[in-house]
């Protein structure tokens, strides 16, 4: 067998009092995808950034063909080779993709040559094999096309050892397909690619080995022909994972809370019509571009429709602003907690007290630190948030509290009606099967629920009944009974059509 | 040179009213030697004219053998208002027996002041008083604001050959020595006399010369007739200059006003600013100084009607400020009209 | 034919045309307006201010900013001033760029403090804005530089006529300021290392990430603004003569007025020189034709200022916003027709 491209031997990083990482070791070979699976928080990142020489390990040694070797910032692993790709992509917005992909680019002299840069871009945006015009400038593209204009990048800089951090976790099944099929063929160029996903059976698709880490530990490395779904979850939880995809018993009544007819946002969405009954959790399934945050956002005030009637509790209502939304009980939950959702500087107290700070004011008008305490306490407790205090800024937690946050910032409000858009996304499993039970506790103690999610199993574990959406349009309503993945997909995709 | 001796004309009149109250025998005359701390504060640092007069009261300062010590202390020119308010109230805390200030704060500086005479420290103002006069000893004014006006009016009649359009370019819209003398020259211009002159605008350059200079070129540009530009601003009065000069005006358009001779001597030469007046910084800062020493020490009251003796300057009476009823005031006097003449001799 | 102009280019168009509009405007309300007089005196003021806000602008597309710049213009002005006034014999070119030079030692100082010692860029500007300008006051011990004190052909050079076209006249002033605006929009559009300028203030990350010393580029910055500034300082000496400690005063906030109402991101990533030597040109034109505005009243100038800079950034950003949709409209339009066909 041929000298491992990448290596690392023994390493441990500690951050102060915490270790992220400890003896950990594995070995990259051309050639081959190489899947490393993990809970949140087991050190995943870690190690990809000490890999990319972000950070320098605390010890332990690193080899590139089998020499040691120091990697001491960033430009030194582009030096020796090694890339990454992450789950939210790191383009500059305001330049071309072709100026994206060769930004680090040493090789051809000091003056940039426009036209020529677009050709060889489009070369090796052909030889990932999507479309994309180079010209293009990258605030205006969507996830899986600011991803190929990573990968282009890394290829541009023959890249030897490809690491993809969740690269599909905001992808659409098609999209993530296609990535996948990137991967298998930038192996098959001989590249060491690392794959990272939360998404179990793309390991199965595409990797060629699975690492297992836990709690900053190697757990075990072995050929994926050793290795068992069951196994692999419960190597990386450490116990038995009980019914994660396992379908929960409705509590849905009769009663409509919220009664969407024909509404329409033009040039975006048209002809959404659905009813969502107390104690209902209702799924809109599809891919990516098929507008079903739209949809949500419509919904919740911050780009009203231009036609359609929406009933809330049996009155038609318009809301124009978040601020209605929110003071008629109905609260949004985002996809993306960065931008959206959370100040990751601010204390996790003060982040679930933010959406209702009037509720906080003792008789002076000041906030009331002792109630604010109670309050993140309380959630805290409930919500089974991982922290040494409600203190800690929420920048400091793992995707997965952050998640909990999040919903507790939302849940303090008491809402009717809870709007969730992407509640699992990029957290672990252990979190997920944790999520879906607080969203079955909010619908069964009397809420509504509508969960926007691209992860099948997920949706079809949740969702009493499944709004299928494609490219702005309503295709179809499924009820758990009879939904499947296959029927899923086959809305979402637009195969039900041809076949009517 | 008929300006230059009717001046002196009017000098020799201050002079003589001066005189007259020694001659009633009340001339205090200040006993030299004793222990006072004091601070000449100037609207900002690094301005040629401030450091003047602080020649001029180091000179005061030795004479007088006070053997306590004169500060010279300022704040940056961004910082000018909030830096004079802290240093008077620095000065007040330590005890300062008197700070002399160019005030560039308005009525902002009144409360420090006040807190200042409170604390025992005299506060004498020189070149640029407090408007509403609270807060203030004595203003040292270099000139009589009647007849700064007077002599404004005569540069621009002389120029103007008795009849054409002025326009005034100042410091800063809320100046106010600036503005008291444009007023006074306003008052001055209804006399018949001038009655050939029509005074057309007045506009700001903030005491800067990059604004000074474009907004000296737009009154050209507007009045296609102007004759003169009056500007009773040192920065003001040099950057018209050049920018006459630059455009190739000074056949045109004149430039006149305050100036200091060192700056203005190739301007005057050349005939793009034929005249210009300025009285003697160092003199503002020596007499400021003998006036600061004398109420600080107790031997001046500081009351209207009171008469002290200025060394090398001659005898000095304080009187109301006809511009500020109820604050009292010192009168300098005279000034200089700087010509092709003497204005060589002065730039050395 | 304007579906295949870049949004940049677009951008400076829609200033050009408020540009145009103030004009239009100001013909209306002030005699004698509109005339090579007018173009004569904006291209010669503004000659020094496209230079300040052309350095401002590299620092802000960085996700910076130079309150400094003033400062460094005033300093660097004295400076080079008594150095002539002692050596009356110094080369043009060679006392330049001393200027040059000195005003990039300010820089420096303001690179090291900002990228290196990781202080935000407002804060230590802040700093040595002062510093800077304490330094001027203790280093010109309250003496001015004056123009009888310098060679003629310093103070000749800024109003050298080169050419003229019909009335409009073309100082040497304007003329350089121009060309070295141009120079650093070449570098800064067709250099691939400016091109890192454009990534850091885009995704400081992502820069980070790609391989790109972030640090260097941001030190990097700063050190050609002060270069700029010195040189502004150098025309700055030469146009106005007489120098004193207040040289320079206020043209760090007008210098990033310039460079937003030209179009630059203050944000960081996006902009151009430029569209910043345009804000440059139309600031000057409506501080100047606000002048000669009899409607307005010195009091009320600042405000009405500030108003018409707000109102043609505004308009600015609508007109750009139409310009955009248009184009989108009319790219759909044919992809089509394309199909169709």
């Amino acid at each position: 067998m041929s000298e491992p491209v990448l290596q690392l031997n023994g390493i441990s990083k500690h951050f102060g009092m915490t270790k992220a990482l400890s003896n950990m070791s594995i070995s990259l070979l051309a050639g081959e995808v190489h899947a490393i699976v993990g809970e949140n928080g087991a050190g995943k990142s870690t190690m990809i950034k000490i890999m990319t020489g972000i950070h320098q390990p605390t010890s332990g040694a690193i080899k590139v063909d089998g020499a040691t070797r120091v990697i001491a910032g960033p430009q030194a692993a582009r030096d020796a080779g090694i890339a990454a790709i992450y789950q939210e992509p790191m383009v500059f917005p305001d330049l071309d993709v072709a100026e994206n992909i060769f930004i680090g680019d040493k090789s051809s002299g000091i003056l940039t040559r426009p036209a020529a840069q677009r050709k060889r871009a489009r070369a090796l945006i052909e030889r990932i094999g999507i479309k994309l015009d180079p010209s293009r400038i990258a605030s205006g593209l969507t996830l899986a096309e600011q991803q190929a204009v990573e990968i282009a990048r890394a290829l541009s800089q023959d890249v030897r050892v490809l690491i993809m951090d969740e690269p599909t976790a905001s992808l659409s099944a098609h999209e993530a397909e296609q990535l996948r099929k990137i991967a298998k063929t930038l192996a098959g160029q001989g590249v060491a690619v690392v794959y990272i996903s939360h998404r179990l059976e793309e390991i199965f698709e595409i990797a060629d080995c699975v690492t297992v880490i836990r709690d900053g530990s190697h757990i075990s490395t072995k050929p994926i022909a050793e290795v068992t779904s069951d196994g692999m979850i419960a190597e990386m939880v450490g116990r038995e994972v009980g019914n994660y995809f396992a379908k929960a018993a409705s509590t849905a009544t009769d009663e409509v809370i919220f009664e969407v007819r024909n509404l329409t946002l033009d040039g975006v969405f048209e002809d959404i019509s659905f009813d969502l009954h107390k104690g209902e959790v209702l799924c809109m399934a599809g891919l990516v571009g098929a507008r079903r945050t739209d949809v949500a956002l419509a919904l919740f005030g911050v780009t009203p429709p231009t036609s359609g009637t929406v009933k809330y509790k049996g009155q038609t209502t318009h809301f124009t602003t978040p601020r209605d939304a929110i003071e008629a009980g109905i609260a949004y939950v985002s996809e993306d907690r960065r931008k959206l959702g959370l100040a990751m500087p601010m204390a996790i107290k003060s982040n679930v007290s933010l959406a209702t700070l009037n509720d906080f004011l003792s008789p002076l008008g000041l906030l009331d630190r002792a109630e604010e305490d109670k309050v993140a306490h309380h959630f805290s407790d409930r919500l089974n948030i991982r922290t040494p205090d409600v203190e800690t800024p929420v920048g400091m937690l793992s995707g997965g509290n952050q998640q909990k946050v999040m919903l507790a910032k939302w849940l303090n409000l008491n809402p009717e009606l809870l709007i969730f858009d992407e509640p699992t996304r990029g957290i672990d499993i252990g979190a997920k099967a944790e999520v879906h039970d607080l969203i079955r506790t909010f619908v069964a103690e009397g809420g509504a629920a509508l969960v926007i999610s691209s992860d099948l199993p997920e949706v079809l574990a949740m969702g009493d009944r499944i709004l299928v959406m494609r490219e702005g349009h309503q295709m179809g309503i499924l009820d758990h009974t009879e939904a499947t993945q296959k029927a899923v997909m086959m809305q979402a995709t637009g195969q039900m059509q041809e076949a009517v | 040179m008929t300006h230059f001796t009717k001046l002196t004309t009017a000098a020799a009149l201050l002079l003589g009213t001066a005189g007259a109250a020694w001659a009633d025998g009340h001339s205090v005359s200040l006993t030299p030697g004793e222990e006072i701390n004091m601070v000449l504060l100037p609207k900002f640092l690094g301005i040629l004219v401030f450091d003047q007069a602080n020649e001029g009261a180091q000179e005061a300062h030795a004479e007088l053998g006070n053997i306590g010590e004169l500060l010279f202390v300022g704040p940056t020119p961004e910082n000018s208002t909030a830096g004079q308010i802290e240093i008077m109230t620095t000065s007040a805390t330590q005890g300062q027996g008197a700070v002399m200030i160019s005030n560039n704060a308005g009525d902002q500086i009144v409360p420090s002041a006040v807190a200042a005479q409170a604390a025992g420290t005299r506060v004498v103002t020189w070149d640029s008083p407090i408007p509403s006069g609270e807060g203030e000893d004595v203003f040292v004014a270099q000139v009589d604001f009647a007849s700064m006006g007077i002599v404004m009016a005569d540069m621009a009649h002389s120029i103007l050959g008795g009849a054409g359009q002025m326009a005034v370019l100042s410091a800063t819209p809320d100046a106010s020595n600036q503005n008291a003398w444009i007023a006074a020259m306003e008052v001055a211009l209804e006399d018949e006399k001038y009655a050939g002159i029509e005074l057309v605008d007045i506009v700001y350059g903030d005491d800067q010369a990059e604004v000074s200079y474009n907004r000296a070129l737009a009154l050209v540009d507007q009045y296609p007739d102007l004759g003169v530009i009056m500007s009773p601003t040192t920065v003001g009065i040099q950057a018209a200059a050049k920018a006459m000069q630059d455009e190739g005006l000074c056949d045109k358009v004149r430039v006149s006003g305050l100036g200091l001779p060192s700056e203005m001597v190739s301007y005057t030469m050349n005939g793009c600013a034929p005249e210009f007046a300025l009285w003697d910084f160092r003199d503002l800062g020596y007499l400021t100084y003998y006036t600061a020493y004398g109420l600080a020490s107790g031997q001046m009251t500081g009351e209207i009607g009171e008469t002290f003796n200025a060394g090398r300057m001659g005898d000095f009476t304080i009187e109301e400020d006809p511009g500020r009823p109820g604050s009292s005031r010192i009168l300098m006097g005279p000034f200089t009209v700087y010509t092709a003449e003497n204005v060589e001799a002065a730039s050395n | 034919m304007l579906s295949r102009v870049p949004p940049q280019t677009l951008r400076i168009l829609a200033l050009l045309l408020v540009l145009f509009a103030v004009l239009l405007f100001f013909s209306t309300q002030v005699p004698n307006y509109l005339n090579g007089r007018l173009f004569n005196r904006i291209s010669s003021s503004v000659a020094i201010m496209a230079l300040i806000a052309c350095g401002q602008t590299l620092v802000i597309l960085t996700r910076n900013i130079d309150l400094s710049i003033g400062s460094t213009v005033g300093f660097v002005a004295f400076a080079t001033g008594s150095l002539i006034t002692n050596n009356p014999d110094i080369p043009p070119l060679v006392l330049a760029t001393y200027s040059v030079l000195l005003g990039a030692c300010f820089g420096v100082v303001n690179g090291l403090l900002v990228a290196y010692a990781r202080i935000p860029s407002i804060i230590v500007t802040l700093g040595t804005m002062a510093l800077f300008r304490s330094a001027l006051v203790e280093y010109s011990d309250a003496k001015s530089i004056t123009t009888n004190n310098l060679p003629t052909w310093l103070v000749e050079f800024p109003n050298t006529q080169l050419f003229t076209i019909g009335t409009f006249q073309f100082r040497a002033a304007f003329v350089v300021a121009v060309l070295v605006v141009f120079a650093v929009h070449i570098a800064l559009t067709r250099l691939r290392p400016a091109r890192k300028i454009y990534a850091v203030g885009s995704n400081p990350e992502a820069a980070e990430m790609a391989g790109i010393n972030t640090k260097l580029v941001v030190f990097f910055t700063f050190v050609l603004a002060g270069a700029l500034a010195g040189l502004a300082g150098f025309m700055f000496l030469a146009r106005f003569g007489t120098i004193t400690v207040v040289a320079g005063l206020g043209f760090e906030l007008k210098s990033v007025a310039s460079a937003v109402v030209g179009g630059v991101n203050i944000f960081g990533g996006s902009g151009s020189v430029i569209g910043a030597l345009i804000g440059a040109i139309l600031v000057d034109l409506i501080d100047m034709s606000l002048v000669r505005w009899q409607l307005v009243s010195e009091f009320w100038r600042e405000a009405v200022l500030g108003s018409l800079i707000l109102l043609s950034v505004a308009a600015d950003a609508i007109l750009m916003r139409r310009l955009v949709k248009w184009r989108v409209a009319r790219e759909k339009k044919q992809t089509k027709s394309g199909v169709s066909s």
